[in-house]
């Protein structure tokens, strides 16, 4: 696991500590981190290019096996060569579609869910659908850590749940998301 | 704002969207339009196609000027059928939007400056895009693309540990050159005069403008660094229109520098990164920007101005022409520096006609290059271009455009033209006079990294040959490319062995196991994507290092989408010997971590 940075914003949730790094989350040494799929889990490009060229073939072979899934469904692969165990992949709603923040916070559940299924103990998101699928972050941050909330408040099994962010704007946003 | 029934969820978005976009510049581009037809015969597209009106700029604008009047116009909103105001109602009307905004426009801005109602289409059919883009409706290489750009930093995806590593073999390369192993491409140095941003396509596919960029830095002594993060100063935004891509993209470079506590950016040579960068970052970003930025091309000027470096012109005698780019010209405003950069590195400057900001488009702009399925288009747009090339003359056609260097080689090869494209570093730092020390010291150097040396022999005149012992299987099905590849690499000690077609490939590679295959892309038989996976996936070719040799840049998707270990190297067509060389043994010395 990457170490914690002192300054890192953190808060705790029902014994689960919650952190906010800018970091390239298809490096962190997590058991696993999420990846923002499509329905066919075809890996393409940004962070799936890197998972694809760091990780190696073995991950789409993988997911060839398991495509497609159900939107807002997440499911688990192995991570190949990369530091984390496995990587969990969720179909979120994607470029401004119709209700989003419940859609979101649905996909978020069954992440968490399938961490605990795999007896994860600690877990890299990125901004769920911020970036490229258009979500604002603002959105983003207040669905997740609304999500958090209720899913830790019970025992989940996570002792720690990374929110890894690729912009200041993003990070900017879950900072004021996690402080309030 | 007009709302209408039975329209899709993605094509109402797109309306909501607009009213958000809409701004006094647009609002007055949309409604001054009197259709006299002067921007007609100002775009490339149009003068390629006489006879198809769906490329004048004025049809293309009342495409998006009819939803603009439906919704937002009070005449049309009143009188829908007199002003031709018309909505989008279907996900289908949303595809032939993007047909028309992204297939064919490249936001070049000719017509713009041709307006006499200053109509500026670019940037309404800019605001188009991204409507579109808003909703996921954009062709598959503006999502890749854009995707890449969002999440890894760069619009290429390159990774960083491949970053460092091609800075490294650049450093390497440019210590063997000017036989000095302190010689420095530094990374991350904090209190620099300059630091130093480059388009990701320097990186994966033109990795000699980098070190002919450090040989001028270092030769004019300046205190420069590059950055480990944030170093893409692309934007795909603009391309996109997505501006909140353009301020991640653009925030990132200025933190990078402002971390470095950097004095100024320096922006190689590229025209839509200029634009971005320079004018528009600051504003996609909401940033103040607390550092000087300027292009390259003011950068080496200055130094030469300065005497901070020599060049002697005899050394580039070759007939040369100038390609402005649309973004550094027509919307940048920067004609003559490069002119008189130009003037003081080449014998022989010839201008081409018309040029400056009447310049016709190198038609790869816009995000072109991305968009495979629109070649076929924007080839035949390109008899404009190859026109103007061909009565220049010259031999060389220099641009200071990473992007126009691939739009212009497409157009020069599809014509069949007898030139060659290059940049104003690359002429620079082959002018250079190198006969005493830097003006001011470099940094303090490191110790000199001991380089793995490739297995050499010696020829029978006592000549070291370079390839000695090793084996390159050169697939290419055009003879002639296929015998000068082999002779340069066997007149260099390799043992050669040869594949005309993607199954023989295949074949040769796995019964010969050969230590190197240059591959064409182009080869008729099975697809070469599909040949470079299967080896790749093979696991007795797990150590077959492979260089791309390809004079068709668009079809570098086909290998480097695929979730396979990228190939070790890449030389664009035409290919000349030294490059060639170059790139080989550099192949060679690729050691992966897993191997």
């Amino acid at each position: 696991m990457e170490a914690a940075v002192a300054s890192d914003p953190q808060i705790t949730i029902g014994g689960t500590l919650v952190r906010l790094v800018r970091s390239d989350i298809t490096e962190l040494e997590v058991d696993a981190f999420v990846f923002y799929a499509q329905s066919d889990l075809a890996l393409g490009s940004g962070f799936g290019g890197m998972i694809g060229l760091r990780g190696g073939a073995s991950i789409q072979k993988e997911l060839d096996e398991m495509a497609p899934v159900d939107d807002l469904e997440a499911v688990v692969s192995g991570a190949g060569k990369l530091n984390a165990e496995y990587i969990i992949h969720a179909v979120g709603p994607k470029f401004r579609e119709d209700d989003i923040e419940p859609k979101l916070s649905t996909t978020m559940q069954n992440c968490l869910q399938r961490a605990t299924e795999k007896g994860i103990k600690t877990l890299a998101f990125p901004a769920m659908g911020a970036g490229y699928y258009g979500v604002p972050a603002a959105v983003s941050a207040k669905v997740m850590r609304a999500a958090l909330e209720t899913y830790l408040s019970e025992e989940s099994g996570l002792e720690e749940v990374v929110i890894c962010v690729l912009d200041n704007p993003q990070f900017k946003a879950f900072e004021a998301a996690l402080s309030a | 704002m007009k709302k209408t029934k039975e329209k899709s969820d993605k094509a109402q978005k797109v309306i909501d969207r607009m009213g958000q976009k809409l701004n006094r510049q647009m609002a007055g581009s949309l409604l001054a339009c009197v259709h006299c037809g002067m921007c007609t015969e100002s775009c490339h597209y149009v003068l390629a196609n006489p006879d198809d009106p769906t490329y004048a700029p004025a049809y293309k604008a009342d495409r998006i000027r009819k939803i603009f009047k439906r919704h937002f116009d009070w005449t049309g909103r009143v009188l829908p059928k007199w002003v031709g105001a018309a909505s989008v109602n279907t996900d289908e009307d949303l595809e032939e939007l993007k047909d028309i905004v992204f297939g064919k426009c490249t936001n070049c801005r000719r017509c713009t400056i041709n307006c006499p109602m200053g109509v500026d289409y670019a940037t309404f059919n800019r605001m188009a895009r991204g409507l579109l883009v808003s909703v996921g409706v954009m062709p598959e290489g503006v999502a890749v693309v854009s995707k890449d750009q969002w999440e890894t930093g760069n619009q290429m995806g390159v990774l960083k540990e491949d970053y460092l590593d091609t800075l490294e073999w650049m450093e390497e390369e440019l210590q063997e050159e000017l036989d000095d192993p302190n010689i420095k491409i530094p990374v991350d140095v904090p209190d620099c005069e300059v630091v130093y941003s480059i388009n990701p396509r320097e990186v994966k596919y033109d990795p000699r403008s980098i070190a002919d960029a450090a040989k001028i830095f270092h030769m004019a002594g300046e205190k420069w660094t590059m950055p480990s993060e944030g170093w893409d100063m692309t934007n795909f935004g603009l391309f996109s229109g997505d501006d909140d891509l353009g301020g991640s993209v653009a925030g990132r470079l200025f933190e990078s520098v402002e971390e470095l506590n950097g004095k100024k950016l320096v922006i190689s040579e590229c025209g839509h990164g200029f634009r971005s960068t320079r004018c528009e970052g600051p504003n996609w970003a909401k940033t103040d920007v607390p550092f000087e930025m300027e292009s390259s091309v003011n950068t080496m000027l200055r130094y030469i101005k300065e005497g901070r470096i020599k060049v002697d012109k005899s050394k580039n005698p070759e007939p040369v022409t100038f390609h402005d780019s649309c973004n550094n010209a027509r919307s940048c405003g920067l004609f003559e520096e490069p002119r008189e950069l130009l003037s003081l590195v080449c014998e022989n400057f010839q201008e081409m006609y018309p040029n400056r900001a009447e310049n016709y488009c190198c038609t790869g702009g816009g995000g072109a290059m991305s968009m495979s399925e629109y070649t076929p288009r924007r080839l035949k747009s390109g008899v404009v271009k190859a026109n103007q090339l061909k009565e220049t003359g010259a031999d060389y056609v220099v641009t200071s455009c990473h992007n126009c260097v691939d739009g212009l080689t497409d157009v020069i090869r599809h014509y069949e033209l007898d030139m060659k494209v290059t940049q104003l570093v690359n002429l620079v730092a082959n002018a250079i006079v190198i006969d005493e020390k830097p003006a001011v010291p470099a940094e303090a150097p490191a110790e000199p990294e001991v380089l793995e040396e490739v297995p050499v022999a010696v020829g029978a005149e006592g000549e070291e040959l370079p390839l000695a012992g090793r084996r390159i299987l050169v697939a290419d099905d055009e003879p002639d490319q296929l015998d000068f590849i082999s002779m340069v690499l066997e007149d260099n000690g390799a043992e050669i062995l040869t594949a005309e077609t993607g199954d023989e490939v295949l074949e040769v590679a796995r019964r010969e196991k050969p230590d190197v295959l240059t591959l064409d892309l182009h080869m008729p038989g099975r697809d070469v994507g599909e040949v470079f996976e299967l080896i790749r996936e093979d696991p007795e070719l797990q150590d077959l290092k492979v260089c791309i040799i390809t004079g068709k840049p668009e079809l570098r998707k086909l290998i480097y989408d695929r979730s396979v270990r990228p190939p070790e190297g890449y030389v664009d067509k035409p290919v000349d010997e030294k490059r060639l060389l170059l790139n080989v043994r550099k192949v060679l010395e690729v050691v992966h971590q897993d191997a």
